[in-house]
């Protein structure tokens, strides 16, 4: 039986939701973005040119297509930038609502916990029509391992989109910011673009470890946890920080409330 | 004696080196219509932010007693959601069974063949109606509302003085604030907001007890307490 914590929570989830399902840009960009993305890496890419990729799992250099590589980058690149873009709008546009809702008495931790729902949510539902839809150019040897590694990239941005959506007041510097962070963080894990991708620099960018992991998903069988675990840091430190922020803004400052009915005359 | 719903004691604000509010204090008792006035800039707005908890005084408190309900002047509201969600979403915010009195308020306020709409759809004047509403729906036992009659054709503008008078006769202590009031009469008490005090707008009416209002009766004259306890 949900009870009356269990009600509000879902309430401000399926309005959260419903609200990341009307973002007819973010739709389009998925539906559009990601094969047109993918089709394009086939034009661009020699598809039979091997290349050798800094396989950290294993510590040893996979000599792989680069083509396929690049097919998982691009990949990335198309999540991370959707991904980030819903979370930055639906956060930026809804801080006055949101502080409405608390001042009126909504609990901010299940707004907060609302707000985390809905990243997961959409971070899952991109990234299962992204990475089915990569089937369609390339099987890669395990598809779920490659999801993993897309999701993983998609809660990390998610949780950069929400940070962003607190901290900025226009909407084109978060824009700008989530393509230019995503753009360059992508490029630089692909030794296909960029000679210094092995190098041990790249380990410090947020899609190293999602991208060692859709690479463990495209050309071997090894799941690598640690790297999860990595990628699970960069989204706490995003969704902490972003979450600090938000729960500052939206508090309401102490008034002192009494019972009605039981106060002492004045 | 009456206990105030709503007690403001010294408060300050500034924001830099502007003082906006310097020893505001105040009280508002239940069934009571309050109005402040005040120029484009005096800290109206800044003041009832306070009141509602969405803004931190320099110093001072602000006493509530009760539920609040809170109408801040900009139309707060979600473009991707419909009015019955907004309806919904409130529900939930204020933890209450039922939306019977949002239903009413729709109806009183002449906007049921919009509950399906999305709230991006909507006119200025629909949405400043949803915005009130939302403020009112879980019957609270204080309203503070910013400027809540701009946008307001005259038949809703009538419409929304009924509301006052009933919501008054159940007991609810209201505060508006406004740049200007046309209708001083429907008042208990009007305060001016100016160098960051409020003063007594109209004291022949406040200190008069002319008994002009039923509500003043009710709380002043029955109760027979002083409904400012912090003469100005």
């Amino acid at each position: 039986m949900i009870g009356s914590i269990g009600r509000r929570y879902l309430t401000a989830t399926r309005y959260t939701l419903l609200e990341q399902a009307k973002n007819r840009m973010a739709i389009i960009l998925l539906i559009a973005f990601v094969p047109i993305w993918y089709y394009l890496i086939g034009l661009f890419v020699v598809q039979d040119m091997p290349i050798d990729f800094k396989f950290r799992v294993s510590g040893a250099f996979l000599h792989v297509s680069s083509y396929h590589l690049s097919l998982l980058t691009a990949g990335l690149n198309a999540i991370t930038l959707i991904v980030g873009f819903m979370l930055f709008t639906s956060t930026r546009k809804d801080r006055q609502f949101d502080q409405r809702l608390v001042l009126n008495g909504y609990p901010q931790p299940l707004l907060i916990l609302a707000k985390l729902t809905s990243l997961v949510a959409v971070a899952a539902a991109v990234t299962l029509y992204a990475s089915g839809l990569l089937v369609a150019f390339w099987h890669p040897g395990s598809l779920p391992l490659v999801w993993l590694g897309f999701f993983c990239a998609a809660l990390c941005y998610g949780g950069l989109g929400l940070l962003l959506g607190v901290l900025l007041r226009g909407e084109l510097e978060g824009f700008f910011l989530i393509i230019m962070f995503s753009l360059i963080d992508t490029f630089m894990q692909n030794p296909v673009g960029n000679p210094a991708a092995n190098q041990s620099f790249i380990v410090w960018f947020p899609s190293f470890a999602p991208t060692q992991i859709s690479v463990a998903g495209g050309f071997t069988h090894l799941v690598p946890w640690s790297y999860v675990l990595l990628s699970l840091a960069w989204l706490v430190a995003f969704v902490l920080l972003g979450l600090a922020i938000f729960w500052w803004k939206t508090r309401a400052w102490r008034v002192h409330i009494y019972n009605f009915h039981s106060i002492s005359t004045n | 004696m009456l206990e105030s719903v709503l007690r403001s004691q010294d408060l300050y604000k500034s924001f830099g080196r502007r003082k906006v509010l310097q020893g505001v204090n105040f009280s508002i008792y239940p069934g009571t219509l309050v109005g402040i006035v005040g120029e484009n800039g005096a800290g109206k707005s800044t003041l009832l932010r306070i009141l509602a908890g969405e803004l931190r005084p320099n110093h001072g408190n602000v006493d509530r007693h009760g539920t609040m309900g809170y109408c801040p002047q900009a139309v707060i509201l979600n473009d991707a959601l419909t009015v019955n969600q907004h309806l919904d979403y409130f529900r939930a915010v204020y933890n209450i069974s039922n939306l019977r009195r949002a239903g009413e308020l729709v109806e009183m306020l002449g906007y049921q063949e919009y509950r399906q709409h999305l709230v991006g759809t909507l006119s200025g004047g629909t949405k400043q109606k949803l915005n009130l509403t939302l403020a009112l729906m879980h019957q609270p036992q204080l309203l503070l509302l910013d400027e809540p009659y701009q946008g307001f054709d005259w038949e809703i503008y009538l419409r929304f003085w009924d509301l006052v008078t009933e919501l008054r006769e159940r007991g609810c202590a209201l505060l508006v604030i406004s740049h200007l009031f046309f209708e001083q009469a429907r008042f208990d008490d009007v305060y001016r907001l100016q160098e960051g005090q409020v003063r007594v707008q109209n004291p022949m009416k406040v200190y008069a007890w002319s008994g002009y209002s039923t509500s003043r009766q009710w709380s002043a004259g029955k109760r027979g307490c002083p409904r400012n306890p912090f003469p100005l």
